[in-house]
């Protein structure tokens, strides 16, 4: 497998081990994040028009979905101010050694909830309530302030970044598709971890802290779990760790066989479906129902999403690669199986993506002159009309997105298939079944 | 060399399937007259479908707040208020599926109010679905191809 | 502490007072009027205070729909308020008093409820001594505008203005074309009135509609229509028949209301008037019209409209109301 190791550039290099750019970003991050509360909670209610509704759902979104995530893995997860103020009182400093003596509590995480499960679940609460969520100011506002204050509490309960790597709706699946980048963070040479004394990089040192992801670099095989934070590299007294230029989704030749991440991938795939049918389709009933909260038609709806994500789609996948003689540790194959979905269900929120921020991308502009609809014209741009981009490209483009995943997914299931010694037909099957939902749901 | 030989096969296969023109059955234009109703957040009826070249009109009923109907692709629009129907005429000279959305924000579902304009035939829906299945189809052979080659080695 | 930390720790805090502190201030400090549907709250504030001859500057913003703003029996012309945009307008009054400022863009059934007053204070440069005005012209024929008013005839086809013109060529007609005769009187009265002359009942009813139109002109008629288009047809119908797109909603209403209300029947919500009703139409004069304009409907859901349109324009929609039941020779149906 070629890889390019970035951090042999000595731009890349200094940028990384240097701690101010990335706090320059830090600062940046975390006042524009704190401004998308205040917009929401106090800014105009109308989404269109509030900068928290427009910078978190257009413009982000666009950028981690469509840029980030493919390209940089945990790219966002390297820059996201949610976990900062937790841990820089964690740390009791920002850029200063770890104290000797701990002030918070430090507990290690609880055993039976080292996985994914409660990603898997607080992404799906997001999910239920996304109607009211993308278009709602104060909603928004609560949702952003309700994730800095939790991972600030879990901060001062649990070591590291307990909130990033087991909580965080956005993470669960930032993760899961991480698997799927050209980048990755990995040691240069193993020996020298082998004789490497005290580990800093996981316990620490005084030119750095311990990996806030609780991952040991020295073993990490995969990016599902580390958020790219450098940390290690600033740490590591032999300079051992790397920032590596590689082939997408290398580490799905190596997949995982965890049943929280393959439910993950059901999750992620059904819910970009559901969006598309409910969000982009011309079908009102569905629509009334998805944001009329509380409502009778919206527990419809909401038991049938969970049974799309948690009953019929992994039965279907179940049923379609169970016709296989060799019956041996069926569950394993089922997790090593669904991880071909990821380059899929990366693609479906791509080509969804793509037609929700396309058509809403131009209020940005209008946006960035008046985020809180008070009559500001900032930069001119207030006036600014609300006007559907590139919508000529739009079908090829998703198509592209679409048959391009769907032949990403089928490599990858290919591989995976061959692995296990069985026949990839069902699994290229079921994802062919699920990429014409979609055209049939996008186009 | 054969590998090579039905990559290229597909790949071209692939172009044609993406770029050929569609057969277009001739059929004379028409006049089509709608009448579409508009509340929050729904147009009734959602879907329309004419033929290409036909002369359409819409005429936008709101029932509830001022809605507009904005129309994908087509980049033209009309807004109505409650008790002052709007017409929108144009020629369907664009083929293939077109979003129709609300241009006056009504609300918060305002972004989400969308309908379907479908002039003659869903091109790119075809389209999409013979590549994914000229994808599918020609993976398979191809890849084991490679493999066998791999194999032979 | 080291200097780097020391620094690092200044910016963080003046970032976060900075992010969180700017939109804050600058919160407080920018007073907008904020439009909501009636539903939801209206005008906030409602009530806005101003001075004779001094400019009063507005910045309204809308929370929700497309909202518009005017304000009644003053000439100007209504302004946008976008949802999530600031309008300034700036307004100048000439007179003391109360002023009711409106909704000038359909957003629910509710819309007309959708009022504000503007309570103007001074001195009035111009104090007129009598009251030219006085009450409404049903008030002092002493007209009842809640009793039925039906026409004990009706015509079978719909009277045509142009037939009416040539026939009253030799009719003294004179005293009907004023206004204090057509504004006291309903179409049925006028019908009877010709009972003198030897004319058919259907070339009656033409001499009717044309003495009709002859007291109003098309100018009066275009602005009429463009009122109802505006202001009523999203309730009476685009084309008067009271099968407006609020139509249904009101009925149901009025149901539902009826349920709870003691006593009198006749205070039922009712669906709007359908204005191509002859019998009802033909039996009311524009002076019990106004009335019901002005007034509105006592608990049909019928607005009053006295605060909002000047008298010259209610004028000029009953014209239009007429333009149901007649054929007029300007070019309005």
């Amino acid at each position: 497998m070629s890889r390019i190791e970035l951090t042999r550039f000595p731009i890349v290099k200094s940028a990384v081990k240097n701690r101010w750019p990335q706090l320059a970003v830090f600062i940046v991050m975390l006042a524009g994040y704190l401004f998308a509360i205040l917009a929401g909670l106090i800014g105009t209610p109308v989404g269109s028009h509030n900068f928290s509704i427009v910078f978190v759902w257009i413009a982000w979104w666009a950028i981690l979905i469509l840029v980030a995530v493919p390209f940089f893995g945990r790219g966002w997860c390297a820059v996201c101010p949610i976990p900062l103020p937790g841990e820089w009182l964690q740390r009791g400093a920002v850029l200063n050694p770890p104290d000797k003596n701990p002030k918070w509590l430090n507990l290690r995480w609880p055993k039976a909830l080292r996985n994914i499960w409660l990603q898997n679940i607080s992404f799906l609460l997001l999910a239920l309530f996304s109607s009211v969520l993308l278009t709602t100011p104060n909603v928004t506002g609560i949702v952003l302030a309700a994730m800095l204050f939790g991972a600030i509490g879990l901060s001062t309960v649990f070591e590291r970044r307990a909130f990033c790597r087991y909580l965080c709706p956005v993470g669960g699946f930032i993760g899961l598709y991480s698997q799927a980048a050209p980048i990755e963070l990995r040691i240069k040479d193993k020996q020298v971890c082998v004789t490497c004394d005290g580990k800093p990089c996981y316990n620490g040192s005084a030119n750095g802290y311990g990996c806030p992801w609780d991952v040991f670099p020295g073993g990490l095989t995969k990016n599902t779990c580390c958020g790219l934070c450098m940390e290690c590299i600033r740490t590591c007294p032999h300079d051992n760790i790397a920032i590596n230029l590689r082939p997408f989704s290398a580490d799905l030749a190596k997949p995982s066989a965890r049943m929280d991440e393959a439910f993950k991938a059901f999750v992620m795939l059904g819910s970009a479906m559901i969006y598309a049918g409910v969000l982009l389709g011309p079908w009102s009933a569905l629509k009334d129902a998805a944001y009329n909260v509380g409502t009778g038609a919206w527990f419809i709806y909401a038991a049938a999403f969970l049974g799309i994500i948690f009953i019929i789609m992994p039965s279907l996948f179940a049923f379609c690669i169970s016709r296989f003689e060799n019956l041996k540790s069926f569950k394993k194959r089922f997790a090593t199986l669904s991880t071909s979905l990821i380059p899929l269900g990366l693609m479906f929120w791509v080509a969804f993506s793509l037609s929700f921020v396309l058509t809403n991308a131009t209020y940005i502009l209008a946006s960035l002159s008046d985020p809180l609809g008070l009559g500001w014209n900032l930069f001119g741009t207030a006036e600014a009309a609300w006007q559907p981009l590139l919508t000529s490209i739009l079908a090829p483009a998703q198509t592209l997105a679409l048959v391009g995943g769907l032949v990403w997914s089928a490599r990858t299931a290919r591989k995976a298939a061959s692995e296990a010694r069985v026949s990839s037909i069902p699994v290229i099957a079921y994802c062919f079944t699920a990429t014409l939902v979609m055209l049939w749901l996008l186009l | 060399m054969r590998s090579r030989f039905f990559l290229l096969l597909f790949v071209m296969a692939g172009l044609v399937v993406a770029f050929a023109p569609l057969p277009v059955r001739p059929i004379a234009p028409q006049e089509r007259n709608f009448r579409i109703e508009a509340r929050q957040y729904a147009y009734s009826p959602a879907e329309l479908e004419v033929n290409s070249g036909d002369t359409v009109t819409v005429q936008l009923v709101s029932t509830d707040v001022v809605h507009g109907l904005y129309i994908d692709g087509y980049d033209i629009s009309v807004e109505a208020d409650p008790g002052q129907t709007a017409a929108l005429r144009f020629t369907a000279d664009r083929s293939g599926s077109f979003r129709m959305r609300c241009n006056v924000t009504c609300g918060a579902m305002h972004p989400f109010m969308i309908g379907k304009l479908t002039v003659g035939t869903n091109g790119w829906l075809y389209r999409s679905i013979g590549l994914a299945t000229l994808a599918v189809i020609g993976f398979l052979p191809l890849s084991s191809f490679i493999t066998q080659k791999k194999k032979e080695h | 502490m080291k200097r780097p930390e020391l620094l690092s720790r200044i910016l963080i805090v003046a970032a976060t007072l900075g992010a969180i502190g700017a939109p804050l201030f600058f919160w407080t400090r920018t007073p907008l009027i904020h439009a909501q549907m009636a539903e939801d709250g209206g005008w906030s504030p409602d009530v806005i205070q101003a001075e004779v001859g001094k400019p009063l500057h507005l910045r309204l913003t809308s929370d929700d729909v497309l909202h518009g703003f005017a304000v009644g029996q003053m000439q100007m012309d209504a302004v946008d308020i976008e949802p999530g945009k600031v309008t300034d307008i700036e307004l100048t009054f000439d007179k003391p008093g109360i002023y009711t400022f409106f909704c000038t863009r359909w957003c629910g059934v509710n819309h007309w409820r959708m009022r504000g007053t503007i309570e103007v204070s001074g001195s009035d440069p111009e104090p007129v001594l009598s009251k030219a005005d006085g009450a409404p012209l049903y008030v002092s024929l002493g007209l009842d505008i809640d009793a039925t008013h039906d026409a004990p005839v009706i015509p079978e086809t719909q009277p045509s203005a142009i037939s009416g013109q040539q026939l009253a060529a030799n009719l003294p007609i004179s005293q009907y074309a004023n206004p204090h005769f057509y504004r006291a009187n309903s179409p049925y009265q006028l019908y009877e009135n010709l009972n003198s002359t030897d004319l058919s009942d259907s070339e009656k009813w033409d001499v009717v509609s044309y003495i009709w139109e002859s007291n109003t002109t098309p100018e009066a008629l275009a602005s009429g229509r463009q009122l109802y288009a505006q202001n009523c047809a999203a309730c009476h119908g685009e084309n008067g028949a009271g099968d407006g797109v609020f139509a249904d909603d009101l009925a149901e209403a009025g149901e539902s209301s009826m349920q709870n209300m003691t006593g009198a029947t006749e205070m039922a919500m009712q669906t709007p008037v359908d204005f191509t009703d002859s019998k009802r139409m033909l039996g009311a004069s524009p002076a019990l019209l106004q009335g019901k304009i002005l007034r509105g409907g006592m608990g049909t859901g019928m607005p009053m409209w006295g605060s909002i349109f000047t008298e010259e324009q209610i004028w000029d929609l009953i014209a239009y109301l007429y333009s149901f039941q007649f054929i007029y020779q300007g070019a309005t149906q």
